[in-house]
């Protein structure tokens, strides 16, 4: 009989799907009860991400369904009770007009008194009861800030009680809302780019608005208040920075001025021939290209060592690869970079993934290299994220103000932390050469994308060089957008090449 | 001390001793002389650098370089070159004295005012533990603040008493694991 029982319930389950509100009302519905998407997840049994996604759009099914409807229909019924309790209970305050004694003209059950006086949600100070769960003052006159919801003495008729709470004694009723933002609880109003402005207020105070002055001193403070913005950025952060790993030898300095044996790709390349006839060559200038690279795959801690072909993606670090063999190099650069010598060699991360991407389904431009050895460790993009979105942010402001000398200052901050991360001694506390290199790596292999997709959009590239310099031949606008934020390009130069196929065009710029 | 490894590396962990690792950092830190004792530029270099004053000469010769004025003259004019031994002396002189040297300064800069310094420690190596045998030893931070006697020690050239500073001083803040991080892979610091 039990086989049967099963087989019925589950036939009453097929088909019969909880009704759910849309997802903008879903959200909204969870907002207004000042829940966080933590705890609503805890208590269906979900991670938040997944509330996120249905809050986005996508729909539940099967327990979860039910239960996240059970849910809402029960938010949605107690908000309905909420609103509808205003005018309830205002009918009798306004009869009495005015008494100090709680007059709940609600459910009774639903105002509870507190033993132990809670932070009225309205107004945040002590409140001795509680109304459908909320703590908050019956008496609107000890709640400093009127809310909405708050029932309150008319001092008109009944009739114009909907407006009546935005014009009646509330001093700033709109400034509450905006004080209070909804389900964002106990977030720092004051964020890491802060440290950048007030450095740079400080730096002019302290010079009485000389600015070059003020420039002075801001970029000698450039390396260490880098450090310090990025120990800001940390705070609270799954994976801390590990600045002093021991290094492999491969990652030292063979002599004190000399190089190690990390090959970073960098791109000199300028095309042997152009195509017949004069054209109208345009140097672009990539924006911000190491801020951008410090978005890229970071190694955490110590490297360690292994053989093998297999590239993991959770990984990241330097490995030893022969290239593959490059058979464009007539219209778009090697992404190796200009390399002499032939055999293995020592390439970052950026690059390797480069090519792994360049010899994929997608593109097929390449065979995919061989890696014999690497030194890795578990990666993640978002070491360096906020400090970038910060400096990003201030650079943006910086840009929009016309402000120049914080410009510079944010353009010392990434660009000397990234050139010093490793064995140099202007700055001890990061000690990565590794990151170094791969952050590098990450700027030429993002340069190396543009041209490819500048090549895709049949303009001709002409020339690509060090991390942000790209030539090409034909209307780039449509390709690139023009600017000065970190998506855009800007024009470094504009000349005219190539009367004939054979005239080389380095020497016109 | 339980917590003292007897017999390390019994079954295949590579690492080096924990004071080791401080005075490696430290020897960093200091920023010697980069080229070699062998080259001509790294010996007239130290050489310059043990003969700026009374003082430097006079500590080198403590530190165990005892030649006379003569010889020295002669090395310095480059009419004869120090035989292997003294290349080995007067470098390990020039370390001698750099240390002492900058022994005072480094103690500020690590101290901070009593703030302290970080300090990452990296676990022992286990690549070569027999899987069963392995355990989880985590990558530890932590902040010292006295580094008086440990870089004292340090540029005294007296490895025991940097040994002492660091495994009976420092090393027990870490908790009642302290043991697993005698002997370390690296030990890293700023100053």
């Amino acid at each position: 009989m039990s086989d049967f029982d099963a087989i019925d319930s589950l036939l009453d389950a097929v088909g019969h799907e909880a009704e759910l509100p849309p997802h903008q009302v879903r959200r909204e519905l969870r907002e207004r009860a000042r829940l966080s998407k933590a705890q609503v997840a805890r208590a269906l049994g979900v991670s938040p991400s997944t509330l996120s996604g249905w809050e986005g759009g996508r729909d539940p099914a099967g327990e979860a369904r039910t239960k996240y409807a059970y849910l809402l229909d029960g938010l949605n019924a107690k908000l309905a009770t909420e609103i509808e309790a205003e005018p309830a209970e205002e009918q009798p305050v306004a009869a009495v007009t005015s008494t100090s004694s709680p007059v709940p003209g609600q459910d009774e059950d639903d105002v509870e008194l507190l033993a132990v006086p809670e932070p009225c949600v309205l107004c945040g100070r002590p409140a001795e009861q509680r109304v459908a769960g909320f703590a908050q003052h019956l008496d609107p006159s000890d709640c400093q800030t009127t809310p909405v919801e708050t029932p309150k003495p008319p001092p008109t008729a009944p009739s114009v009680q909907a407006q009546e709470p935005r014009t009646a004694h509330s001093p700033r009723p709109a400034g509450r809302k905006d004080t209070v933002p909804r389900g964002r609880a106990f977030q720092e109003s004051s964020g890491p780019a802060d440290l950048i402005h007030e450095a740079v207020h400080a730096a002019l105070a302290e010079h009485r608005g000389d600015v070059e002055a003020a420039s002075a001193v801001l970029l000698k403070r450039a390396i260490p208040d880098a450090m310090r913005l990025l120990d800001e950025t940390r705070k609270g952060a799954r994976y801390d920075v590990i600045a002093h790993p021991q290094i492999p030898d491969i990652l030292r300095k063979q002599t004190s001025k000399g190089a190690d044996q990390i090959w970073e790709a960098r791109p000199k390349w300028t095309r042997t021939e152009l195509p017949p006839g004069k054209h109208e060559v345009t140097a672009l200038d990539i924006n911000g290209a190491y801020l951008s690279a410090l978005k890229t795959h970071l190694p955490l801690g110590q490297l360690e060592h292994s053989t093998g072909f297999a590239h993991d993606r959770r990984r990241a670090g330097v490995h030893l690869i022969t290239p593959p063999a490059w058979d464009h190099d007539a219209v778009l650069p090697n992404p190796i970079g200009q390399r002499d010598e032939p055999g293995p060699l020592w390439v970052t991360e950026p690059t390797l993934r480069l090519l792994l991407r360049l010899s994929g389904p997608k593109h097929r431009l390449c065979k995919p290299p061989e890696i014999h050895e690497s030194y890795t460790s578990g990666a993640t993009e978002n070491l360096l994220e906020k400090f970038r979105i910060a400096l990003k942010d201030a650079r943006d402001t910086a840009i929009a103000d016309g402000d120049e000398l914080t410009l510079e200052y944010v353009k010392a901050m990434y660009s000397k932390f990234v050139s010093t991360m490793g064995e140099s001694n202007y700055n001890r506390e990061l000690y990565r050469p590794d990151w170094m290199h791969i952050i590098r790596s990450q700027a030429f292999a993002n340069l190396w994308m543009k041209a490819l997709k500048a090549h895709d959009a049949s303009l001709t590239v002409v020339r690509a060089m060090g991390t942000d310099e790209l030539h090409v031949i034909g209307d780039w606008r449509r390709v690139f957008p023009e600017g000065r934020s970190v998506t855009e390009v800007k024009v470094k130069d504009a000349y005219s090449a190539g009367t004939d196929a054979e005239a080389g065009t380095g020497e016109e710029q | 001390m339980p917590e003292k490894n007897i017999d390390f590396g019994k079954f295949g962990a590579s690492g080096i001793k924990g004071s080791d690792a401080v005075a490696r950092q430290l020897d960093r830190l200091a920023g010697h002389i980069a080229t070699p004792v062998t080259v001509k530029r790294g010996l007239m270099a130290r050489l310059h650098y043990l003969t700026t004053s009374d003082r430097a000469w006079q500590a080198a010769k403590d530190a165990g370089l005892a030649v006379s004025d003569r010889t020295l003259k002669a090395w310095m004019q480059g009419t004869r070159r120090p035989s292997k031994a003294n290349l080995e002396r007067i470098d390990a002189a020039y370390r001698a004295v750099r240390r002492r040297n900058v022994a005072r300064h480094l103690t500020a800069r690590l101290n901070r005012e009593g703030r302290g310094t970080r300090v990452e420690i990296h676990p022992l190596d286990q690549s070569g533990v027999a899987r069963q045998l392995q355990r989880v030893v985590a990558h530890r931070t932590m902040n010292v603040r006295r580094w008086d006697k440990i870089v004292g020690s340090w540029a005294a050239g007296d490895h025991q008493g940097l040994d002492e500073a660091w495994t009976a001083d420092v090393l027990p803040d870490l908790g009642s694991q302290w043991g697993q991080y005698e002997y370390v892979k690296n030990i890293g610091f700023a100053a």
